[in-house]
């Protein structure tokens, strides 16, 4: 369940293999769905499939202080995901504070989110949910 | 003169381990993404409870200030990216608001800070009467030669105001190397200019035989461990 596949391009449907290089890397920019603001440069982070509980996104006006604990929040399990290994490949991204031993990813300008996850026992693990990012 | 001009610590003029001339070489056969930032700073904001820290942090990262959105709930640090003078810089900024409580900050935060931005709101007393013990945590615990700007924030509230910018510019005068503006982020007035000025500052002090070095050893683990050393080994890795 933890285990990290990375899918070969020939696997992913068509549209995922235009965000993907042929070796396994963001063709695209990624950037947040609200704001546009650019979260990774094409080719710095690799495709891997994971399945990952993101709570739902909101705009932090609709709710100052999301309860991010995993259950009582609606949310969905996510597989396709941008992975780095290190904080300093991101263009830009916030952090929220710990939720158990979980840091979720938000825009770092408009602060919606989670656009992705970070477990704190795996410190070379960024994940960023394709689903949650728009690719330019 | 200031010792934070002297001379680096390693490798001055020297070929050492990490010449810059090497990098371009290094990050091909390391397989580094393209165009890696240049460097890698650490900010932080520290000043008293109200004083417009996270608004300061936010005006910067974009036009998203909202008055009804002043809680710092959830947000623990953010990575942004700038370029100067052609470089690209990575800044990690740690807004510490929440923690206001001088000796609630950790250690860990200022030890790896090279940008300090102490804020203070222009229409409160005490925030500015704070500050003295603000700089005691500072000396206590921030590096030397970290940069330091002390900020009278809320210059959009000019009719309140308390403090007078005169009093701002003669606070940090007595503090060697700080340097003072106001600024608003409610209206962004100056706030930009001050993260871009900051990081300036950072870049004109950094020796250049060191960056890369230097950066990579200055970064902070995601949770500051108040007396762990950044430098230690991580505990092993679990599976989560």
């Amino acid at each position: 369940m933890d285990g990290i596949e990375q899918v070969s391009p020939t696997e992913i449907c068509p549209d995922r293999s235009q965000l993907v290089s042929e070796d396994g890397k963001n063709t695209k920019s990624v950037l947040c769905q609200w704001c546009g603001s650019k979260v990774l440069c094409p080719g710095t982070a690799l495709f891997a499939e994971k399945e990952l509980f993101l709570p739902s996104m909101r705009k932090k006006t609709e709710s100052e202080s999301i309860a991010l604990t995993e259950g009582s929040v609606d949310g969905e399990t996510l597989t396709a995901h941008w992975l780095v290994d290190d904080m300093y490949t991101f263009e830009n991204v916030g952090f929220t504070k710990d939720v158990g031993k979980v840091k979720y990813l938000i825009c770092a300008d408009c602060e919606i989110g989670p656009i992705g996850w970070h477990c704190l026992d795996d410190k070379k693990s960024f994940y960023v949910a394709l689903e949650r990012v728009n690719h330019a | 003169m200031d010792p934070r001009y002297d001379i680096q610590r390693r490798g001055a003029g020297g070929s050492g381990a990490g010449s810059p001339a090497l990098t371009g070489a290094q990050a091909r056969r390391r397989k580094m993404p393209p165009r890696p930032a240049d460097y890698k700073l650490q900010v932080i904001i520290i000043g008293s409870r109200g004083v417009g820290k996270t608004s300061l942090m936010e005006r910067f990262t974009d036009d998203t200030f909202c008055e009804a959105c002043k809680s710092t709930v959830g947000v623990d640090f953010k990575i942004k990216t700038v370029e100067l003078r052609g470089k690209k810089i990575r800044l990690q900024i740690w807004d510490t608001a929440g923690q206001e409580r001088f000796n609630s900050i950790t250690s860990a935060y200022y030890r790896g800070a090279k940008g300090i931005v102490l804020v203070y709101d222009i229409t409160k007393q005490e925030t500015f009467d704070d500050l003295p013990k603000w700089m005691k945590m500072i000396d206590k615990y921030a590096s030397e030669d970290a940069e330091l700007l002390l900020v009278g924030n809320k210059l959009d509230c000019e009719t309140d105001r308390t403090i007078s910018r005169q009093q701002g510019e003669r606070f940090a005068s007595r503090i060697s190397g700080m340097r003072f503006c106001e600024a608003s982020a409610k209206d962004n007035f100056n706030v930009d200019e001050i993260f871009l000025k900051l990081v300036n500052d950072i870049l004109n002090k950094l020796p250049l035989e060191d960056l890369h070095s230097e950066l990579s050893s200055s970064i902070l683990s995601l949770q500051p461990e108040p007396e762990v050393p950044p430098e230690l080994p991580p505990p092993r890795l679990r599976c989560c």
